[in-house]
């Protein structure tokens, strides 16, 4: 390609004929390529798309999540107070069960997915992941406080005691959850 | 003597014409691949392509390799999620051929048909435009190659239900050397 040193003089656009199919084309063995990264690795291929798989479903099962998550912190307003009805504190228990089994369903398929070794975590994820050591440990103390202050209420009695953070730890759950959610969404 | 002088010279020469004619190696290179989500616009860049280029009879030969698992995003999910999506441990290369004729760096721009071969699949680009620059004794090339998804048939990757684009142009820049 000894011409090519008249690059500097731009001539019209040059058309060209089909790639080749000759012995003198170089082959994959004169890049240089290590084995590791030409060889074809079908287990490899299996786990990532198990893990693709799970976390498809994480994803859609959170979105799912995020909509009785909505509803039971909605209820809650209603559910505690002096002037509640037996009939929203049950909708709100309802629908906090219905979060609960959801949230841990859209868990377990994050938590199951195949790891990839050598992979270090960057990006988004990492706040994604890190959100769940807030919404994860509020997901198992919101209902403990949830049933504590329902009995409470039940007996007819003023929600005192640990029970009273139920509302301010459901919130602080739901708002990291949902933080959680937009940390993979939107891209800050 | 004159005799075998003319002869050894003669068969310097046919030796000569016999071999390449000269070949170029990729010395620097930046592939990004660019996606489109409505949520989303995100690019991945490699520069661990390896490339060759071999030079005979006016025509020069052209091989590209670049490492599936090389194209950074910035957000290794994602990163897994391309490499799972393209079948990319199954298939670990992507791989560019493409013939240039020899006096090619004469223009500015070349238009040039690339067979394309990712994912399992082989796709053939004709015309594609590159832009060529002298850089000393190398030669810088720059272009897009308009890939899709569906060339390579790859089932588009979604987030939050909403499916990526087809379209993922994949910007090449590249530095060439000549060996003699």
């Amino acid at each position: 390609m000894s011409t090519l040193e008249n690059a500097d003089q731009p001539q019209a656009a040059q058309t060209q004929t089909p790639p080749p199919n000759n012995s003198r084309a170089p082959s994959l063995e004169d890049l240089g390529l290590t084995p590791s990264q030409t060889q074809s690795d079908p287990q490899l291929q299996a786990r990532l798309d198990k893990r693709a798989h799970m976390l498809k479903i994480h994803q859609r099962l959170g979105l799912i999540t995020a909509i009785p998550m909505i509803a039971s912190v909605a209820t809650g307003f209603g559910a505690g107070g002096k002037g509640t009805s037996t009939s929203d504190r049950w909708a709100h228990l309802a629908l906090g069960s219905v979060t609960g089994d959801l949230y841990f369903t859209t868990a377990y398929f994050a938590i199951f997915a195949p790891r990839i070794p050598g992979t270090q975590t960057r990006g988004p994820i990492r706040v994604h992941k890190a959100l769940a050591w807030i919404h994860g440990p509020g997901m198992i103390l919101t209902p403990i406080l949830g049933a504590i202050a329902f009995d409470q209420k039940s007996k007819g009695e003023k929600v005192h005691g640990i029970a009273s953070a139920h509302g301010a730890v459901a919130i602080v759950t739901a708002g990291a959850f949902g933080a959680a959610l937009l940390s993979v969404s939107l891209k800050f | 003597m004159n005799t075998k002088f003319l002869i050894g010279l003669l068969f310097f020469a046919a030796s000569a014409f016999a071999q390449a004619d000269q070949q170029w190696i990729l010395q620097q290179n930046t592939l990004t691949y660019h996606v489109s989500h409505p949520l989303h616009q995100s690019e991945g860049v490699s520069h661990e392509a390896r490339g060759k280029g071999v030079c005979h009879q006016g025509q020069c030969d052209f091989l590209i390799a670049v490492p599936v698992k090389s194209f950074d995003s910035g957000d290794s999910n994602r990163d897994l999620h391309m490499v799972q999506a393209v079948r990319g441990a199954q298939f670990p290369l992507v791989t560019v051929r493409t013939r240039l004729p020899e006096d090619a760096g004469s223009s500015a721009t070349v238009h040039a048909d690339l067979e394309i071969q990712f994912a399992g699949q082989t796709a053939e680009y004709k015309q594609v435009p590159l832009q060529l620059a002298k850089d000393g004794d190398n030669f810088r090339i720059t272009g897009t190659v308009p890939a899709t998804l569906s060339d390579f048939k790859i089932d588009p990757p979604s987030l939050l239900t909403f499916p990526v684009k087809n379209e993922i142009p994949v910007r090449v820049e590249m530095t060439w050397h000549a060996e003699k």
